[in-house]
């Protein structure tokens, strides 16, 4: 249960540093930091609970989701600079 | 222990809301939405609805996609 208290404080550390950093770009790494981190929470968490393949079911689920969504924001982030 | 837990996820999804808030790029609001699903999800997962927290996962990569190909992509 520790461990998944320790994913949890890496979680609110790259949230602080995707709040605290100026630039896109270093706001897109610190999001990738933040999907790792929740992708921890949730498979040692519910782990515990119930079947875990179930929990890494869903652990690969949310990765695979989180990860679209963060490759979509950069690919058209880049695309949009790319052409200015 | 869940409920040290829950209070860090909750964090979490504020401070993805005050990012989404107070940022004047869309980027940086489609991120701070990024981080607000982020510490969302684990709610409904803790709770154990897996079923909702797969179907979750995977639906709201899509809206996040249809609202940057309205507001920033457009002619991408």
């Amino acid at each position: 249960m520790i461990v998944s208290l320790i994913c949890a404080l890496v979680a609110v550390f790259a949230t602080l540093r995707i709040v605290f950093e100026k630039s896109t770009e270093r706001k897109l790494v610190y999001l990738n930091l933040l999907n790792f981190a929740i992708t921890g929470v949730i498979v040692f968490v519910v782990g515990t609970m119930v079947d875990p393949w179930l929990a890494i079911a869903a652990a690969a689920a949310y990765f695979v989701g989180a990860t679209l969504e963060s490759n979509a924001i950069a690919s058209t982030l880049a695309q949009k600079e790319g052409r200015q | 222990m869940t409920t040290y837990l829950m209070i860090l996820m909750a964090l979490v999804a504020v401070l993805g809301a005050g990012i989404a808030l107070l940022s004047k790029n869309a980027f940086n609001k489609l991120i701070g939405v990024a981080v607000i699903a982020s510490g969302t999800i684990p709610f409904i997962a803790i709770a154990g609805y897996l079923d909702v927290a797969v179907a979750v996962a995977l639906l709201l990569p899509l809206t996040t996609i249809m609202i940057l190909k309205i507001t920033v992509g457009d002619d991408v």
